[in-house]
């Protein structure tokens, strides 16, 4: 069992925020979900643009410490876009993860890829909207980073949490982005109790009876903080979790803690 | 002392959410005063979860007003289609001796709750249902345009958990054009168009909502007081609007 002290010193380490060698040192606050950069189709503000700078000043105003970013729609492949992710880490010392997103439907060689993401550019996680194949999910176990995935319903969600049981997979949007089909979110919290390796991100939660049922059923150390910037503020997400009022321990795990300890588990080579 | 502030789109009682997949609810006061206290909410506009036929509905809703006289406000919510010819006399009776001081229209609002909008002078609240390939003016322009004496409020800036961004920009444009049509903030999922309306809309044209106790009224709150308001905006938006419309102030 690792101690709160060796957990956040080893998290620090991962992410660059210092842990200043004291268990007094606040767990940060960590938003697993955002996305960041350019793409090229124009259709909508997610294959736009998600401007880093902008979506900086509202972590700020929010008192988020850090965000796990990734990219934007990308018609054909993420490679540019994933390299774009880095870049803006690298442009914003201590405030950004970075995680590569790919899409088994249009991608190939998506192995090398991540491995190159992971291992040369510092990315540490995958965001997924399609439905994965082998090779991303044995590549992510095989580099130990979580999978962050707002899948086209819970139940295909839960086929590949099942099938790959240690790698850790984020639900996003608590199963139902906007809170479209509460009936999803019911799904997701269940799932959450069932699997060992199944977290929810708090992301987009508009019925927040939903969000307060997940926090009352599920173990704290199952969700994540997440906001879908910066098709959604920051600063109105975190209201959501801090009026509920939480212990302190339980509200730092939820706002940071928890993403920092998938994000611990990182097995690939350093960058 | 500062404005009251008023919530002007609130749920009470029993029936079936508003929006699909639809589940059985029975919306009570406490949680909503209870959560609206804590945000700072003075009063809130109260109607029907939607049923099959509004006349039970709307009685609860009158005694709950009754009840909470100063606090709760009562609109009455009628299917003009589901209650056709029966829709005007209920709303006569709803407004002249229960005391409810708007209308919501579950379903397009015909001639017969439009007349009888103009008689009563009582804002109508209608969300349009809106089908694949169409847009919020599909349903709006045609009532807004028609009834120019009849003010319209328009739940969530136009749409529901902002799902589809264009209806927030559509609703945002057409608040523009038409005087009496205006915008509450309720159950909006993506705060930017709340700033895009802000930004683009005068005060008076949006009003502060909840959707409550559906919603949390404490987020609704939290959305307008992230917008950084001039005080004067800030208080048509937080409750002098909607007085307005009802008629409590001119």
């Amino acid at each position: 069992m690792t101690s709160r002290r060796e957990f956040l010193a080893a998290a620090a380490a991962l992410t660059g925020v210092a842990a200043a060698g004291s268990s007094a040192r606040k767990v940060p606050v960590l938003d697993c979900h955002v996305h960041a950069g350019h793409a090229p189709e124009l259709t909508d503000p997610w294959t736009t643009i998600a401007d880093p700078a902008a979506i900086l000043k509202r972590m700020d105003q929010a008192g988020v410490d850090q965000a796990c970013i990734f990219p934007i729609n990308e018609p054909h492949s993420y490679a540019g876009a994933n390299q774009e992710i880095a870049d803006i880490c690298k442009r914003y010392p201590g405030r950004f993860i970075g995680f590569c997103r790919h899409t088994a439907t249009t991608e190939k060689g998506i192995r090398e890829m991540m491995l190159h993401e992971c291992r040369d550019l510092g990315l540490r996680g995958l965001k997924l909207h399609d439905i994965p194949n082998t090779e991303i999910m044995e590549t992510a176990a095989e580099l130990g980073i979580p999978v962050l995935y707002h899948p086209p319903a819970v139940a295909r969600f839960e086929e590949t949490a099942k099938a790959y049981p240690t790698v850790d997979m984020i639900l996003a949007h608590l199963g139902s982005d906007m809170s479209m089909d509460y009936r999803e979110h019911l799904a997701a919290i269940e799932l959450a109790k069932h699997y060992p390796n199944v977290y929810l991100d708090t992301s987009t939660v508009v019925i927040t009876r939903y969000l307060e049922k997940a926090i009352a059923e599920v173990p704290a150390e199952k969700i994540c903080y997440g906001t879908d910037e910066p098709e959604v503020d920051t600063r109105l997400e975190i209201f959501k979790i801090r009026m509920l009022k939480l212990p302190k321990g339980k509200e730092e795990m939820i706002l940071g803690g928890n993403t920092l300890r998938l994000l611990s588990k990182y097995k690939g080579v350093k960058s | 002392m500062s404005a009251a502030i008023v919530d002007c789109h609130a749920l009470f009682g029993p029936g079936r959410t508003w929006d699909e997949p639809a589940l059985d609810v029975n919306y009570g006061l406490k949680e909503l005063l209870d959560r609206g206290a804590e945000a700072g909410i003075d009063r809130y506009c109260v109607m029907a979860a939607r049923n099959s036929g509004y006349r039970e509905a709307n009685q609860r809703v009158a005694r709950a007003c009754e009840q909470h006289a100063g606090k709760l406000i009562g609109f009455a919510v009628h299917n003009p289609q589901g209650e056709s010819g029966r829709v005007a006399a209920m709303l006569r009776e709803e407004v002249k001796s229960m005391g409810l001081r708007g209308v919501r229209s579950d379903g397009h609002p015909n001639r017969e709750l439009m007349d009888a909008a103009v008689e009563l002078r009582i804002p109508v609240m209608y969300y349009p249902r809106i089908r694949p390939g169409e847009t919020v003016s599909r349903w709006i322009h045609t009532p807004v345009s028609t009834y120019p004496q009849v003010n319209f409020i328009l739940p969530h800036l136009g749409q529901y958990r902002s799902w589809a961004w264009w209806g927030h920009v559509e609703s945002i444009d057409s608040a523009k054009r038409y005087p009496n049509l205006y915008l509450d903030t309720s159950g909006i999922g993506s705060l930017k168009y709340l700033e895009m309306a802000v930004h683009d809309l005068p005060p008076e044209k949006i009003l502060f909502g909840t959707n409550g106790p559906e919603l949390d009224p404490r987020v609704a709150m939290e959305a307008v007081r992230l917008q950084n308001l001039a005080p004067a905006a800030r208080a048509k938006i937080l409750g002098g609007n909607i007085l307005r419309l009802i008629g409590e102030v001119a």
